[in-house]
């Protein structure tokens, strides 16, 4: 391939240089991509934390009213709050998406970035669970209603079964 | 003036950003034709390129401060061109012909001009349906003559992905040729 071709000439720098010079285009601030930048940030780590408290409520849930519970399957069906794991995923894909905005994301493998992202939040969400933060969580902190709701809920919805042993044991 | 060609174009661009803003013109003056040819080349029309250039000289002027001026300006403002012509690419779908005035060397010294006028045309007759994966990489490594490394940064891809593509289109242009100067 050469590099002559000859393009048909247009006067682009004295296009670009009138709307410069008469103001009609002007540089954005230094501070507005610092505060874009810092906004990025925060977002991706806002999601990061929602998607892993989701996932851990969802893993604290599941495993209060698990196969291995008083209920059954079908039970567990009809009465989980499906908007947590839901949220969840919606928070691991907008992370996700933040991720891609980022300039190394390009250099690496995007998809064993992706796993890694979401294989921390999953680590993350069973590590609290093995702790028994959740726990400590369900009754004391700023997680304590969050937690206390979306048990109440499970337990309300399937059928009432359950429900009144939660509130002696709640007494 | 003359102390302003020799400075780097992140040089420059600092002082675009600090003192003056009319320094402009000598980024334009050092990248237009090179944008211009990358997007008439891919978008296979000269106006088109043109549009493309002049808005992305445009957008990179009002988003001048985010440049990172430890990275290299040659790849920022390619980037922006390129996303501009994509845009223009995906506006117009499907309405795509190679430039018939684009000039390619085959490699070989012709010189019976009939033969090599013969030849460059089965050329754009391939090029026409070469891919805009393809097109990409090749233009910049073969008209801009830029590194992977580069390619990678103008593209957004890894830098095996840019060997990778030029690998192909170097395939699929044999092939193409074959197929359709028959």
């Amino acid at each position: 391939m050469r590099k002559t071709h000859k393009i048909n000439t247009t006067d682009i720098e004295k296009k670009v240089m009138e709307k410069v010079t008469t103001n009609q285009i002007t540089m954005k601030p230094r501070w507005y991509f610092v505060l874009g930048s810092t906004l990025m940030i925060a977002g991706l780590a806002s999601f990061a934390v929602l998607a892993t408290f989701l996932t851990n409520l969802t893993i604290f849930l599941l495993k209060k009213h698990g196969p291995n519970g008083q209920w059954r399957l079908q039970q567990i069906i009809e009465s989980f709050p499906m908007w947590v794991p839901i949220l969840a995923i919606v928070g691991i894909v907008i992370g996700i998406w933040m991720l891609k905005k980022y300039d190394f994301s390009y250099k690496k493998n995007f998809w064993l970035i992706v796993l890694a992202f979401i294989t921390s939040i999953l680590l993350t969400a069973f590590f609290l669970d093995y702790t028994g933060l959740d726990n400590i969580w369900m009754k004391q902190g700023p997680m304590k209603h969050m937690y206390q709701f979306n048990d109440e809920e499970v337990y309300r919805r399937g059928s009432g079964r359950g429900y009144g042993r939660m509130m002696m044991q709640n007494r | 003036m003359d102390d302003l060609i020799k400075l780097s174009d992140e040089a420059v661009v600092e002082i675009i950003r600090r003192k003056d803003k009319n320094i402009f013109s000598e980024i334009i003056r050092r990248y237009q034709e090179k944008l211009q040819r990358y997007a008439s080349y891919l978008l296979s029309d000269d106006y088109l390129g043109a549009d493309a250039t002049q808005e992305g000289f445009i957008k990179a002027y009002i988003n001048l401060n985010s440049f990172d001026v430890k990275k290299k300006f040659s790849s920022w403002i390619y980037r922006i061109v390129h996303n501009e012509a994509m845009n223009l690419i995906n506006k117009n779908k499907g309405n795509f012909l190679l430039n018939p005035e684009i000039d390619y060397d085959s490699g070989v010294d012709l010189e019976d001009e009939l033969i090599k006028r013969e030849l460059i045309s089965k050329t754009h007759k391939c090029l026409n349906y070469m891919p805009i994966l393809y097109k990409e990489p090749l233009s910049l490594f073969y008209l801009d003559e830029k590194s992977y490394e580069e390619i990678s940064d103008i593209l957004r891809i890894p830098v095996n992905t840019v060997g990778t593509r030029i690998s192909r289109a170097k395939g699929i242009m044999k092939k193409l040729c074959e197929k359709h100067t028959k």
